[in-house]
Parts: C-alpha cells; sequence; structure tokens
C-alpha cells in the first residue's frame, strides 16, 4: 500500500466527467432527494389500504400499479427510500468510523493492543456478513436503529483492518516520530497527524460500504428480517409481491429497479471516487 | 516440508478461528441485550411463558456452564432441539447442509473457470470493447442484489416464456439432483453474482503479471500470444486467484441464503430464513455456527490449493 499518503492539500483541478459519473451523481442526488422527501412526494398513503383499487396494472392514476391492498406502489417506492438507504447510508457510517478508531488505534499503538484488537476483527469477519447480520438483528429485535447496528457490525472489522494496513505502514515515518518528540498526546497523534492522512482511502471505503449497505438492508428486508409490514422498504415489497408475480409483476419489478438504481448509482459514484484518489482495487465487501 | 508446515499452522488456525466463532455466537445470542425467550415469545408474552422458556432452554444456569454443555453437545454432533419442531437439529442440518452444498459446489466449479477466463480476455487489452462489455457487465451483476437477479430471471424464463421451473419447491429429503431442470435458474443466478467478483479481481492481476519484465521477455522473443498466456502467465495469476475466491465463500454463502428462500429450495439458507420468522433460536445458533465452520473450511481448502499450485512452496 506504498503511495497511499497523499499530501492533504492538492491543485484542485477539474475532473473531467463522463457519462457513467454524471449517470451516478444524477442517481445518488435523486436518491438523496427521495430520502429527505420521499413520503412528501407520493401522490398517495404509502401505508393506507384502498380495496377499491386492489392489484390493478399501472396506469396514467397509477403509473407503478398497485397492490394486493390497492396501496399504490409508486408511492410507496418514493417513501421506500428512507427505510432502505438511510439504514444503508447509518450503517456504512457507523461502520467505517467504528473501523477508523479501531484501526487507527491497533495500527499505531502495534504490540499487544494490536494483536488483540485484530484477532477480534478476525473472529468478527470469520462470519460471513449477512449471516451475522441476520443473527444480531434476530436477537436485537425487528428495528431500525437494530438493522443499522448489525450491518455496522459488518463492516467494523473489515474497514479496521483497511485502515490498520496504513497506519502501520505511516506509525514509523518522520512525521509521527517528530509529533511524539515534541510531546503530543496519543489523541493528538492519532486524529490530527493519522487521520488526514487515511481521509481519502476512508472517504472510498465508506462510499463502497454504502453500496454494500444497500444491498445488505435490502436482502435483510427481503428475508422479513428487521422491518415490519406496512413499512415500504424495497426488499420488503419485493417479498411481499412476490406471490403475485405471475398476475401482478409490477409488485416485484419496480421496487426491483428502486434497488439496482440505488446500488448502481452509488457504485457508479465509489468506483469515480476511487480513480480519482488514484487508490488501489478494494474489490467487493461482503 | 515447508508446505506441510503451513498447512498444519493453517488448520491450527482454523481450529482456533472456529473456537472464536462459537464463542462469538453464543456470546451475539446469549449476552445481547434481546433474551432468547423474549426473541422466541415475542413481546407479547407474559412472565410465566418466559420463565417456562428459559427453563426448557437451560437459561436459569449460569453462563459458562450453558456454553461449555452447548459446545460439548456441538463436538458430539447434538445441537440441541428445534424449538419450531421439536426434532433434533443435528438430522435436520446435515440434509440441509447436502443441499446446500450440491448447489454451491456447482455454482463454483462453473463460475470459477469462466470467471478467471473471462478476467483474463479483458486484461489482454485493457480498456478493450471487450474489457468494458465484461466490466460493465461485472458492475451490473454486482450492484444488483441476488434476489433482484433471481425474479428478473423467473420473470424471464417461467413466466413470460416458462421454459424453467421458477420454483425448486421441494421435500428436504429429496434428492435435489433428481430434477436438474429445477437448479437451473438458482444456479444462474449465483453464478452471475460470482462471476462479477472473480472476473474482476482475476482482471486486475493479470494485468499486474503481463506487465512484468518476464512476460516481455517471453513476448520479445517470439512465444506465440496464446503460449505466453496459458504457459507463462496463469501459473503466476492462478495461486493469488484463488486465494481471492476462497475469500469469497462468505458472500457465497449469503447469496445461497438468499437463492434458497427466493426458489424455496430446502438447503440451509432456507433453515435459517424459516428459523428466523418462527423464532427458533437453536436452529439458527446451529445454522450460523455451521456457516461459519464451513466458510473457514472454504477458506483454508483455496489456500491449500493455491500453495500447492505455487511451484516456489511445492517442494
Amino acid at each position: 500500500m506504498s503511495g497511499v499518503a497523499l499530501p492533504a492539500r492538492r491543485r484542485i483541478v477539474l475532473p473531467r466527467l463522463g457519462v457513467a459519473d454524471l449517470a451516478g451523481a444524477a442517481i445518488v442526488l435523486g436518491m438523496v432527494v427521495l430520502i429527505l422527501a420521499g413520503a412528501s412526494l407520493s401522490p398517495y398513503s404509502a401505508t393506507a389500504f384502498n380495496p377499491m383499487h386492489s392489484l390493478e396494472a399501472p396506469s396514467l392514476a397509477f403509473p407503478f400499479g398497485t397492490d394486493e391492498f390497492g396501496r399504490d406502489v409508486f408511492s410507496r417506492v418514493l417513501a421506500g427510500a428512507r427505510p432502505t438507504l438511510l439504514l444503508a447510508v447509518g450503517a456504512a457510517a457507523l461502520g467505517v468510523a467504528l473501523g477508523t478508531v479501531t484501526g487507527l488505534t491497533a495500527g499505531y499503538r502495534q504490540g499487544p493492543v494490536d494483536e488483540t484488537i485484530m484477532r477480534f476483527m478476525d473472529a468478527l469477519m470469520s462470519f460471513p456478513g449477512l449471516i451475522l447480520a441476520m443473527l444480531v438483528v434476530v436477537m436485537l429485535g425487528p428495528a431500525p436503529i437494530n438493522v443499522v447496528a448489525a450491518i455496522a457490525l459488518v463492516f467494523w472489522p473489515r474497514s479496521a483492518r483497511l485502515v490498520r494496513s496504513i497506519v502501520v505502514d505511516l506509525a514509523h515515518r518522520e512525521f509521527i516520530e517528530a509529533a511524539r518528540s515534541r510531546g503530543e498526546g496519543a489523541s493528538f497523534i492519532l486524529f490530527r497527524e493519522l487521520l488526514p492522512n487515511v481521509l481519502p482511502i476512508i472517504v472510498v471505503d465508506f462510499s463502497l460500504r454504502v453500496t454494500s449497505g444497500v444491498l445488505l438492508a435490502a436482502s435483510l428486508a427481503y428475508l422479513g428480517i428487521g422491518v415490519r409490514p406496512p413499512t415500504p422498504a424495497w426488499g420488503l415489497m419485493v417479498r411481499d409481491g412476490q406471490q403475485f408475480i405471475e398476475i401482478a409483476p409490477w409488485l416485484v419489478v419496480f421496487p426491483c429497479l428502486a434497488i439496482a438504481l440505488a446500488s448502481i448509482g452509488t457504485v457508479l459514484l465509489g468506483e469515480r471516487l476511487r480513480h480519482r484518489l488514484a487508490l488501489p482495487g478494494g474489490g467487493r465487501a461482503q | 516440508m515447508q508446505a506441510l508446515g503451513f498447512i498444519l499452522r493453517r488448520v491450527l488456525l482454523l481450529v482456533v478461528v472456529l473456537f472464536a466463532v462459537s464463542v462469538l455466537t453464543f456470546a451475539i445470542v446469549n449476552v445481547l441485550p434481546g433474551d432468547v425467550a423474549t426473541a422466541v415469545l415475542g413481546d407479547m408474552a407474559t412472565p410465566d411463558q418466559v420463565l417456562a422458556v428459559r427453563k426448557t432452554l437451560g437459561l436459569d444456569q449460569p453462563l459458562a456452564e450453558r456454553y461449555l454443555r452447548w459446545l460439548l453437545g456441538v463436538l458430539q454432533g447434538d445441537f440441541g432441539r428445534s424449538l419450531q419442531h421439536g426434532q433434533p437439529i443435528g438430522p435436520i442440518l446435515m440434509g440441509r447442509l447436502g443441499n446446500s452444498a450440491i448447489l454451491g459446489l456447482i455454482t463454483l466449479a462453473i463460475a470459477a473457470p469462466l470467471a478467471v477466463a473471462l478476467g483474463v480476455m479483458a486484461a489482454l487489452k485493457p480498456g478493450g470493447v471487450l474489457d468494458r462489455v465484461i466490466g460493465g457487465i461485472a458492475v451490473g451483476a454486482y450492484a444488483l442484489p441476488e434476489y433482484v437477479i433471481g425474479l428478473f430471471g423467473i420473470l424471464a424464463f417461467s413466466i413470460w416464456w416458462p421454459v424453467l421451473p421458477g420454483s425448486s419447491l421441494m421435500d428436504p429429503n429429496e434428492n435435489p439432483l433428481a430434477r436438474p431442470e429445477a437448479l437451473i435458474l438458482p444456479i444462474g443466478v449465483l453464478i452471475t453474482g460470482m462471476l462479477a467478483f472473480i472476473s474482476q479481481v482475476t482482471r486486475a492481476s493479470m494485468i499486474q503479471v503481463m506487465g512484468s519484465a518476464y512476460i516481455r521477455t517471453a513476448v520479445l522473443k517470439g512465444v506465440p500470444r496464446w503460449r505466453v498466456v496459458m504457459k507463462h502467465a496463469m501459473p503466476n495469476l492462478l495461486p493469488p486467484t484463488i486465494a481471492e475466491i476462497g475469500m469469497y465463500f462468505g458472500y457465497v454463502i449469503g447469496g445461497l441464503v438468499v437463492v434458497e428462500t427466493l426458489f424455496s429450495y430446502a438447503g440451509l439458507g432456507q433453515l435459517v430464513t424459516n428459523a428466523v420468522s418462527y423464532r427458533d433460536v437453536p436452529v439458527i445458533q446451529a445454522v450460523v455456527l455451521i456457516v461459519a465452520a464451513a466458510y473457514g473450511i472454504g477458506n483454508l481448502l483455496a489456500d491449500v490449493a493455491a500453495l500447492l499450485m505455487n511451484p516456489r512452496l511445492r517442494s
């Protein structure tokens, strides 16, 4: 991982943007708008039953059709951004924050502290991500905050390992030596000297985690874990709509498209970010 | 000899990891704020019910003692009893594990070579048309959850153009290979997910290998292109790629859970999602342990295979 420590200030060069970057940025921007205002943009209530219009095909009045209770699928997809995407962003933020602090500490302290922390991280990593998240949500109970905690627990060791791998190298550099010899405390060295050097990596890691957070949150909801009806989470909509797939495919198609759009948007933006910051490939986070 | 030492160390490490996994699994189930009895009964349980369940599960005994008893049982193949069926969990697990293994191994056998081939082809001309197409498909496959790919597969191949069964619904004791057509869609979904990752990892290492001096020498002295790729590049490409594939087992397992639920395929994944909806904690605990063990063993096998393919370490 050499060449990773970027100078803190770089000359600002306007990036040349391709179609993929613009698409990624537009999708992510759209998703942010939906998270902030999705429910209030909906033409109908996302949860109120309307038996007069059960299982109607997409039309002008109901552009994405209606479900078995007559609820407008379009409104539910708009309102579903928050219970899907906000969980992903929250989990990515929490997981990367925990991983950063842990990785900084382990990489700087080294020795037994490092060993203890990293072996614990290894143990956490020996669970497949989805399985660990499932177990934690089942035990904590179905609530959005528990889903965030569970997914963050999946991300934590992976971010910690990444940050540590860079800090271990940095810890022996002269500027750390200098800080120590002028009597700076550990927290100053960790957060004022080391953190700025790993920041680009953390930003990219965060963007990759948001993508896998969307996938994990949507998969958990699809498995019926962590969200309860009538919450219009996209994964849950797919799960409930699946039984009608032959007569009303719109019930699964539109939430599926929403999930696809959200994760592709974050992937495109994340890849671009990685490219801009000239970082080595990250690979798929599990 | 060097290799043997490595394998021994690796097996030892696996034992340590499995021990840690058992402790963590037990800790998550028993120490997290949620109480097992409440998790089993739901929020509406009366205190008497909670007490009764705590007693049947042995929750009134000290934590360390419960852990040791559970671990000793697991080591002898006794995973406790399912709350939902009242049957011992061990025999249920075995059949399901076999079914999941069938799905996973077929996927691996097809996807791994295919993905490596695609990655190599993409790497031969980075930025070329083929590279862009493969890269684009990989991003799509990477970004889509398995059930999204699977549901579009069902729509396409069992509803609009009905050639494949959209569900593998079966009795847990039935041999899944008896109806191979029901396996095509689930395996197709899993393969798509794997292709994305492995092909891109292969591509990255292949570009690195192709840029090295010994490959340039081979090209300059006029060795045919296919020979450079197959005989010169491959031996250096495969070990790290196989180790990467091993790291990827965890994702395959997550994919299995979703795909089995989607297609009603009677494997471990479906067992655990069912157990979740019935709050059958002993079953969940057992599946998590088995799955983490399979993950660890899969990792170990991949590392050993990578090692055996590395001529520098084989002697």
